[in-house]
């Protein structure tokens, strides 16, 4: 009991610490949309770095890497891969969507569709897709939250009260702070996790192996299957590989990445924070570490959910003192904080933006607008957690459906900032086959050669996407887009 | 220097993706040598993310270091 109440002490007194960051962060913008959305497109590069690199960490981090490595092992590498191959995308795109958002004042996703092919309907289907695909993303961080505190205090903060409690800290700075509540609080979280996590990886093979080598040579002695592909679980190289590319490349066309391009004060800022985000990926090894670390421990009572494993290590195997649960704790959390801070923001956004802009709040004020996304920030928040308290685990596949969609927004945004011959008919039969297809291949039949649905969906969608744009131009019944 | 400069980031950026997937990363599947005590295939995801940040930081001296504008 004391020692649940030393754990909660702590954890406490690290969410009140990020509160006041949070909060303390208010005075420093004005109250316009630009700034409250975009942080006035003045965020430096230590400050974006934060942003862009605290929302990837989400609670998946803590809870899902290690449980990966620990499931399949080798597989686990398809983590490191996609992070670190995100920046290509970033170095790429990045400085051409800020020009674009300067000149011409987009603050999201929808407002540079809708602006470039001349088409409110499109804009506000992209808002529609990205509000869709953000709430049960920010769904599982809370739940994660919850299951967090719930295990960590051995139930003493029961899951509703745990979820409650982070999400409460969260909406209030977004709601009172907005992107630079966000980038000052990312800052803290971000130290936390990183020396959270090496400390635990480091320790724990130190501990039950006397060392990182020893731990693996361990495995390779019983277990070696592990330790290379395909892994303890057989995934073929096809699965793996589409798999990185899709969550590479596609991941981008998220919004509450997606619009952080436009916060950046220039375009060299961007690439500067792609050159040194390879390096964040490094935050995870220590976290696969302790799956591996698993594999040997319950070698013969294997773990009912492979995603708790971090927790029953720390808390049943490693026999810490409740101070370094506690401070686990409040690392976890802040990769579950940080994540769901920055989706409930660019949800709030994206719903009064895109879809309420141009439909309900037609010609409303400035202020109005800020007023109404603060709110959107709470209401989204509150319908999250409601979420969470029903039932967790069917959002899984929500989430899963949700990227494949959101990933089909590709070759639109793509004609919108590279290729101006891209016709708006084009790109909307190529994102309406492509999305079709893909929930058929998830849902309905198995994808071809156990490849990645995603790849499939997306092959056919740029392969639609040109078909149209060929007959389109055979029978010039098509307008092209007006240029600029 | 701009046309050499754009194949040789895009060519960088397609060996690093090449070489965490298939099928550059058949070559590296294996445990032994072991390095700083970690699996070869393991040391061989540490190196390349390695090799991604060296070489974007290059790009990046090349065209927004000095007193060079965008």
């Amino acid at each position: 009991m004391t020692d649940s109440l030393i754990v909660v002490g702590i954890t406490l007194t690290y969410l009140a610490l990020v509160l006041w960051v949070g909060l303390r962060a208010r005075g420093q913008q004005s109250s316009s949309l630009e700034g409250y959305v975009a942080g006035g497109r003045h965020v430096g590069v230590v400050i974006l770095f934060f942003i862009l690199g605290a929302e990837i960490f989400s609670a998946f981090a803590f809870l899902g890497a290690p449980g990966w490595s620990y499931q399949h092992g080798a597989p686990a590498f398809y983590i490191l891969a996609y992070l670190s191959l995100v920046p290509i995308t970033i170095w790429a795109m990045g400085p051409r969507v800020a020009e674009l958002g300067r000149a011409k004042g987009y603050l999201t996703q929808g407002d540079m569709i809708a602006d470039h092919y001349q088409s409110r309907p499109l804009g506000i289907l992209a808002g529609v897709i990205g509000v869709l695909a953000l709430v049960p993303y920010l769904t599982i961080q809370i739940a994660g939250a919850g299951l967090l505190f719930q295990a960590a205090t051995d139930g003493l903060i029961p899951f509703w009260l745990g979820a409650l409690l982070a999400f409460v800290v969260v909406a209030a700075y977004v709601f009172c702070s907005g992107l630079n509540g966000i980038g000052w609080t990312n800052l803290v979280q971000g130290i936390m996790m990183i020396v959270i996590a090496w400390f635990l990886g480091l320790s724990i093979s130190e501990r039950l192996y006397g060392g990182v080598g020893e731990m693996f040579s361990q495995i390779q002695l019983t277990m070696p299957e592990y330790l290379t592909m395909p892994g303890a679980t057989g995934m073929n190289w096809g699965y793996f590989s589409t798999a990185v590319l899709v969550s590479a490349f596609g991941g981008a066309m998220w919004p509450h990445l997606f619009m952080k391009f436009y916060s950046a004060d220039s375009g060299k800022t961007l690439r500067k924070v792609s050159v040194f985000y390879p390096l964040y990926a490094y935050l995870l090894v220590p976290l696969l570490f302790i799956g591996f670390a698993g594999i040997l421990v319950f070698a013969d009572d294997p773990l009912a959910r492979a995603d708790t494993v971090l927790l029953r290590m720390v808390m049943d195997v490693a026999n810490f003192s409740p101070w370094v649960i506690g401070l686990m704790l409040s690392g976890a959390l802040a990769a579950a904080m940080s994540t769901g801070a920055n989706l409930a923001h660019t949800a709030a956004i994206v719903l009064v933006r895109d879809v309420a802009g141009p439909t309900l709040m037609k010609g409303a004020s400035e202020k109005a607008v800020v007023s109404a996304t603060r709110w959107s920030v709470l209401g989204l928040s509150l319908i999250a957690y409601l979420f969470a308290l029903a039932n967790p685990a069917s959002l899984v596949l929500l989430l899963l459906g949700a990227y494949g969609l959101i990933v089909q927004l590709f070759p639109m945004v793509l004609g919108a900032l590279f290729m101006p011959r891209l016709r708006r008919t084009s790109v909307m039969a190529g994102a309406l086959v492509g999305s079709l297809a893909y929930l058929l291949m998830e849902f309905a039949f198995s994808s071809p050669l156990g490849w990645h649905a995603g790849v499939w969906a997306m092959l056919l969608n740029v392969g639609v996407v040109a078909a149209w744009q060929y007959l389109g131009r055979a029978s010039r019944d098509g307008h092209p887009v007006p240029s600029h | 220097m701009t046309k050499t400069y754009h194949l040789l980031t895009g060519l960088h950026f397609a060996l690093c993706t090449l070489a965490m997937i298939w099928p550059g990363a058949l070559i590296a599947n294996r445990i032994e040598p072991t390095v700083l005590g970690l699996p070869f295939l393991f040391f061989w995801y540490i190196l390349w993310m390695l090799a991604l940040f060296v070489g974007m930081w290059v790009a990046y001296v090349i065209r927004h270091g000095g007193s060079r504008h965008d």
